[in-house]
């Protein structure tokens, strides 16, 4: 009966990569944050520059973040992505319709 | 046995508080929305009876100022939604062969946040003045500056606080219509309520943040002496509106969808065909729901936004008129040709139809912008949006409660009286609100307290007034016969109406906790329809008799609710205008707000380090029931 829950249980677990590829990702990850405050920090840099790769930056953080800590890159999270990316369009449509039509 | 733990099982009161069950959730979502329904009700018959003549003085004007906002606020939010989730609570699981939803404690939750914050929200009553800047509560009339009572502090905390459990509750739902489907349910085998309901959820997850920031927005100008909404400082009176009205618009597709979906079952079930055109259906639900993120605007035409932002609006509300009459052609086609019968809860759908085209013309009239400029505010917009949501909604939950009452409770509803109410309550809701699109055009505003003699509107508000009352006899018909109805034995078969389609229907009323004693095999659109072609008399098992997991109930979601309804009456009462000595400092300095919060934060971390894995109902228990023969 035990036996029964855990071997339903087992076949849902997806087979772990070990921590390699969590690793590199992890030192991405510190290193986008680490580029972007050195770069304000130094202040010497063209402003419109530092906005642009800030910018980019963040975009990459976001890839890391969403692909390899909440798993988007792994099979079955297909929900998950076009739930966000519905999100993102409605949110943009919003965004675009208020900046240059519907702001008053 | 695997699982040493005893189960916890509480009886009476305690079992209503600690449930987690989602048929019983669903009970408690009727129930409250019901009760709040009725409070609405009783607040629309004051407002009917105040402009039943003209110069009446039956209530004061600042008195109707509050009855109108708590009339649109408390149907809306605390009698509408919850109606709905009572339905959905009830019905999504077993249409689609799931033992629960995917998270049943998250479901407890749900429900008692919106109810702490309804009864937040119409504490207001008795605590010196409800909110009275309408259910829109447009910046500057709920700013601090025009609004120096604690009325609108309960409108921004009682429906944040509301708002959560709707949120958690459409978070829910995805998760579980995803996820918890019976083996071979693909999408396009989905009963239409549950496509509905899954969108209705997405619609929520998209739409209720932006109330909730809004909100938020607004508690900080209230509370906090914030500037967001404030233009004297620099704050921006339209943003809200923009804000509102992002989560607004889609709001009432999130009350229409799920109403169209009870339609669908009813009226199909009851025409004894299959459902006309079920994909494309489905693809009218998607596009409502996106196309409904898309024309907010819409209820700001007048704000002065121009014309290209005013033509972009308009056509976009115009293209929401294809899918929706996509969907009405296909009921009047699953009609065409069945053997129709006409029980009181196909008497709602059939009448359904063409009160809902009669609201969506007027919404097509309303969309066209320069024509707007002369219907808006005034009571063509009340008949409008009162035919696409009491007649749309309303006559859909109707529909839907006749339906699935045997399902729920396990005794059919009388159906003469059921009839009775509904001849009274659609010939009410006709009579009261058919007459209000000529006063709108004659120009009687809306929102107005009470209007001279001699313009015309005095014949035409009394037939409304009238209407309403009906409306009112309508809805005891409705009470009396749930009395009549708790009375009688429960005697209610599997599939009381002889011609279920769908999973619901292959188990007893009500259905047992564990709802499926064996997870169904689906084999086609209309799984249960499907079968009986067949010869067959129950499903095909896809799994074999075993234990079955169940959670476990528990006190906490009541208790967070508490500590946030707690919590927003610290926060409100901070603003040094209330109490003396002692008390003042305890509220001033936030001590009771902080209170509340950590009363909440305590049971989550409690629920954080707890584990709770449940119990299994083991088979042996599962006596009287011998499982599915096939």
């Amino acid at each position: 009966m035990a036996n029964q829950h855990s071997a339903a249980e087992e076949k849902k677990h997806h087979k772990h990569e070990g921590p390699k590829k969590h690793i590199i990702a992890f030192i991405f990850s510190i290193l986008l944050t680490v580029i972007a405050f050195a770069m304000v920090a130094a202040g010497e840099i063209n402003t419109t520059f530092i906005y642009f790769m800030l910018v980019l930056m963040a975009i990459l953080q976001v890839f890391v973040q969403m692909g390899f800590w909440m798993h988007m890159k792994d099979r079955g999270h297909v929900f998950p992505i076009v739930g966000i990316l519905s999100g993102v369009v409605i949110v943009f449509t919003i965004v675009i319709m208020a900046e240059y039509w519907a702001w008053w | 046995m695997a699982h040493g733990h005893a189960v916890k099982r509480y009886s009476g009161l305690m079992d209503w508080l600690t449930t987690v069950d989602h048929k019983k959730i669903g009970i408690l979502y009727l129930l409250a929305g019901g009760f709040f329904f009725l409070v609405g009700g009783l607040e629309a018959l004051l407002i009917r009876i105040q402009l039943w003549k003209p110069l009446n003085d039956f209530v004061a004007a600042h008195t109707f100022n509050e009855l109108l906002t708590m009339h649109g606020t408390t149907m809306i939010f605390l009698a509408a939604m919850p109606m709905i989730f009572a339905l959905m609570n009830a019905i999504v699981p077993l249409q689609i062969g799931a033992r629960d939803v995917a998270f049943p404690f998250v479901n407890a939750i749900g429900f008692w946040t919106f109810f702490a914050g309804g009864v937040l929200l119409n504490v207001s009553w008795f605590a010196g003045g409800a909110p009275d800047a309408g259910w829109t509560a447009y910046a500057p009339l709920s700013t601090p500056t025009y609004s120096t009572t604690h009325g609108l502090d309960y409108y921004v905390i009682g429906l944040q606080i509301a708002g959560i459990g709707t949120l958690v509750g459409g978070i829910n739902f995805l998760v579980t219509i995803i996820n918890m489907r019976a083996p071979g349910m693909s999408f396009m085998r989905m009963p239409m309520f549950t496509w509905t309901s899954f969108i209705t959820s997405a619609l929520i997850l998209f739409a209720f943040p932006a109330l909730a920031v809004g909100l938020a927005a607004m508690m900080f100008d209230r509370l906090f002496s914030g500037n967001f909404f404030e233009p004297t400082n620099g704050g921006n009176a339209v943003l809200w509106e923009h804000i509102f009205w992002i989560f607004g618009h889609p709001e009432v597709y999130i009350l229409i969808l799920p109403a169209f979906g009870v339609i669908s079952e009813v009226i199909s079930t009851f025409s004894r065909k299959r459902l006309f055109g079920y994909s494309s259906m489905v693809f009218a639900t998607v596009l409502i729901g996106f196309l409904g993120f898309m024309v907010w605007a819409h209820h700001m035409f007048t704000t002065g936004l121009g014309p290209v932002a005013n033509a972009l609006f308009s056509i976009a509300t115009m293209l929401i008129a294809v899918p929706t009459g996509i969907k009405i052609f296909n009921w009047l086609f699953t009609m065409w040709g069945g053997s129709i019968r006409f029980t009181t809860a196909n008497l709602f759908a059939i009448g359904f139809v063409p009160t809902f085209v009669m609201g969506g013309v007027t919404g097509v009239m309303l969309a066209a912008a320069p024509a707007d400029f002369q219907y808006h505010d005034s009571y063509f917009v009340v008949a409008h949006f009162h035919y696409v949501i009491v007649g749309g909604l309303i006559l859909g939950v109707f529909a839907g409660l006749f339906y699935w009452w045997p399902k729920m409770f396990g005794r059919m509803l009388d159906e003469t009286l059921g009839k009775f109410c509904f001849w009274t309550f659609y010939i009410g809701f006709h009579l009261t609100f058919f007459v209000q699109h000529f006063l709108g055009l004659m120009g009687m505003p809306r929102r107005v307290w009470t209007y001279l003699d001699g313009l015309g509107f005095n014949n035409l508000n009394l037939i409304s007034t009238i209407g309403a009352i009906l409306m009112g006899i309508g809805t005891i018909a409705f009470l009396l016969n749930v009395v009549i109805t708790a009375l009688k034995p429960k005697n209610a078969s599997n599939d009381p109406w002889e011609d279920g389609r769908t999973l619901e229907w292959t188990i007893s009323s009500p259905a047992p906790e564990y709802n499926f004693l064996q997870t169904p095999l689906v084999r086609g659109y209309d799984a249960f329809w499907k079968e009986k072609m067949e010869g067959k008399k129950a499903m095909v098992p896809a799994e074999p008799i075993g234990p079955i997991h169940m959670p476990s109930p528990s006190i906490l979601p009541f208790v967070m609710s508490v500590g946030l309804f707690i919590a927003g009456l610290g926060f409100m009462y901070a603003k040094g205008d209330y109490g003396t000595g002692i008390w003042a400092s305890i509220l001033n300095n936030h001590i009771l707000a902080i209170f509340g919060l950590a009363i909440t934060l305590g049971c989550m971390f409690l629920r954080s380090v707890y584990d709770d894995h449940g119990f299994h109902i083991e088979p042996d228990e599962l006596h009287g029931d011998k499982g599915v023969k096939a």
